[in-house]
């Protein structure tokens, strides 16, 4: 990227201003018999180091389908068929296996939710963590068994010495959160995507866990991508915002601006679900979604047959992802006007 | 120290356990029709010859009496007599117990050979040549009779090539078997020192545990396949690739978490073979444990069936054991 940057006469600091760059991702999952059903579209997010964009949207948007992507692995039988995953200079989307391995768990790194399920059964929880220190740092078993422990300290794992014997099912919900944490965090990668990683916690551990990975990732000065069904928790946590519906970026925006003024009929909606709010909800809602035709989204609006100020345009034209005030975009052909 | 203790309360269970076999058994055993006194006698016994005999047997004592005489004798380690080989059954099962068990050892043994390494080349890719041949054969090995099997064998490798020795019992007639320590006539050569005999044994084993190791790969090698397909596909194998972990790792890892599934199909085939090769047994002339059930069964010779029961029970529960044993390695989970 810095030799890329220089030649077409970008100034240093905006190559290095960009920790993780997606271009035009499009995520497909065939269909027997039919066209394949498009799981991300043309999606285009940049991250910069240090910060923290929360992805919100409801399931089935493609969230998780868009944190695989960014590391080539898309769910099964997913298959990327456009698009650029810029990472350190390179397409993560055109490494070899071989390659990626060394990508993943190191630079970018990845916290997944219901963690008990996905760590290995049989293995103690201290091996588990130390062989990443093995394959990714090159660690000798000693002085990786110590960086664990180390590790499960950080994530104030109580009595991590005995932790370190544990194996998976021994673990509470929350403390194998910490673990996964733990690990993604091994190598101090330069991104972590966060995906739903506190969903299905307490609330009190919920909180705990957030403020130790914003503590965490701020110290090691890495970018994330945190993926969330709750859009309470970007409020505080996420230096931007961004929606995702039916793998699109509906809304992108610092939070502030996001919260304050938000703009996206969809973004409405979901702020409503938050708040409570029934009337506001009602408001958002079109009084006759059910009747509406489906809506080709390829050329349409996705929002469209959920969309209360929908109009001929949104079936017929899909809008673009535009720039309202500075650093805030938007999706639609009839956002909410603020001044 | 816990796994002592954990030994020792399993065998202190076994005594309950045969006790509900042996019950289970006897009643069925007597269930079956048919009147030992009047094979033994012929056709033109006379009825009081046949009540006669029936007191001499201990027939004419009520079922519960006739169980607890039984049991009583078992106490002293007499299994009773077969009207048909005039022989005490112990002494007719220590003779062939270890054939049989020799011929399902190494048929399983074959048959792990061959599943197991087909099975796991397979899952790694699922459309490939290699888990084609495996789809084929899991199918075809469920699908042939092994007596039918058998006599293909023989018909190739005895008939045609004769590269075989003739598939009449387990050693040659005109060789004189090697003085019986474990009863396994291979193993016995070899203690012997007696290389003849111990070609001639191995020869006459070929065949019968080629049939049983071609057959019984199938389950293995069906288990092994989706077993570890699965693993390779469960939530933390995924989560180790994206930990970047390397494919070798993934894939020991993977193999690890299917192994019990894989050992515990092996183990029930193992238990099941004892009496489930007797088709094999009687193509082969074996003169194996399931051949001689097999022979009381139809004769109403009911000691002998309930001796071979006693002891496939007793070789089902050791197997049982080791295998809760491998558990114990192979899963943390179970002992910690």
């Amino acid at each position: 990227m810095p030799a890329f940057a220089q030649s077409i006469g970008l100034p240093p600091q905006n190559s290095a201003a960009v920790a993780l760059l997606v271009e035009r991702l499009r995520v497909e999952f065939p269909v027997l018999r039919g066209k394949p059903k498009v799981a991300i579209r043309d999606l285009d997010i940049s991250i910069r180091p240090g910060e923290i964009l929360g992805l919100v949207g409801e399931s089935g948007a493609g969230k998780t389908t868009l944190a695989r992507a960014i590391l080539n692995l898309p769910p099964a039988p997913g298959r990327i068929t456009a698009g650029v995953v810029q990472f350190d200079g390179v397409d993560l989307l055109r490494l070899s296996e071989g390659e990626l391995q060394r990508i993943r768990g190191r630079d970018i790194s990845m916290v997944v939710p219901n963690p008990r399920g996905e760590l290995n059964p049989l293995v103690p929880v201290g091996v588990q963590l130390a062989s990443i220190a093995q394959v990714h740092l090159d660690k000798d078993r000693h002085s990786a068994r110590a960086m664990a422990l180390e590790m499960l300290q950080a994530v104030q794992i109580p009595d991590p010495e005995r932790r370190m014997r544990a194996y998976p099912h021994e673990l509470s919900g929350g403390m194998a959160q910490r673990v996964v944490i733990a690990i993604a965090l091994m190598c101090s990668p330069r991104f972590i995507i966060s995906d739903d990683a506190t969903s299905g916690l307490d609330v009190t551990v919920q909180a705990q866990i957030l403020e130790l990975l914003r503590h965490l990732v701020r110290k090691q000065s890495s970018a994330m991508l945190f993926i969330t069904r709750d859009i309470g928790i970007t409020a505080h946590f996420c230096d931007r915002v961004a929606v995702i519906y039916r793998g699109e970026i509906m809304e992108i925006a610092p939070r502030e601006s996001f919260f304050l003024a938000p703009r996206h009929p969809y973004t409405m909606l979901l702020l409503a679900a938050f708040l409570h709010n029934p009337q506001l909800r009602r408001a958002w809602t079109p009084p006759d979604a059910s009747v509406r035709a489906n809506v080709d989204t390829e050329i349409g609006c996705a929002y469209t047959d959920r969309c209360p100020r929908a109009r001929k345009i949104c079936q017929t034209t899909k809008p673009l992802l535009a720039e309202r005030i500075s650093g805030h975009f938007v999706r639609c052909h009839f956002p909410l006007e603020r001044e | 120290m816990r796994i002592i203790l954990y030994i020792g309360r399993r065998l202190l269970f076994i005594v309950p356990q045969l006790l509900g076999i042996v019950l289970v058994s006897f009643l069925l055993v007597k269930s079956i029709p048919g009147d030992p006194a009047v094979l033994m006698l012929g056709p033109t016994a006379t009825p009081d010859a046949i009540a006669s005999l029936h007191r001499k047997l201990g027939l004419d004592h009520s079922l519960p009496v006739q169980f607890w005489i039984y049991l009583k004798n078992l106490a002293h380690g007499d299994l009773g007599t077969s009207w048909q080989t005039t022989r005490p059954v112990l002494e007719d099962l220590i003779q062939r117990f270890p054939a049989t068990l020799e011929l399902v050892s190494l048929g399983l043994l074959l048959a792990v050979l061959i599943g197991v390494p087909l099975g796991l080349a397979s899952a790694f890719n699922e459309r490939g040549w290699l888990a084609g041949i495996a789809n084929f054969y899991g199918l075809g090995a469920g699908s042939l009779p092994d007596f039918w099997l058998a006599l293909v064998l023989i018909f190739i490798f005895y008939t045609t090539l004769q590269w075989v020795p003739a598939p009449l019992g387990r050693i040659d007639l005109t060789i004189v078997p090697p003085p019986p320590v474990t009863g396994v006539l291979t193993v016995d050569a070899l203690l012997a020192g007696d290389w003849q005999a111990f070609r001639s044994a191995a020869g006459h084993l070929v065949l019968p545990a080629l049939t049983l190791g071609l057959i019984n790969a199938g389950p293995i090698l069906k288990m092994t396949q989706s077993s570890m397909e699965k693993m390779l596909q469960s939530d933390f194998s995924r989560y180790e690739v994206l930990c970047g972990m390397p494919r070798r790792l993934v894939v020991r890892h993977a193999l690890r978490n299917a192994l019990p599934s894989v050992v515990t199909i092996i183990s029930v085939l193992y238990g099941f073979l004892i009496g489930g090769a007797v088709l094999v047994e009687i193509v082969f002339s074996w003169g194996g444990a399931g051949q001689y059930a097999v022979q009381g069964v139809l004769n109403s010779d009911f000691y002998p069936v309930l001796g071979f029961v006693l002891f496939s029970a007793i070789f089902s529960l050791f197997v049982y054991l080791v295998v809760d044993l491998i558990y114990f390695a192979i899963d943390p989970r179970i002992s910690h």
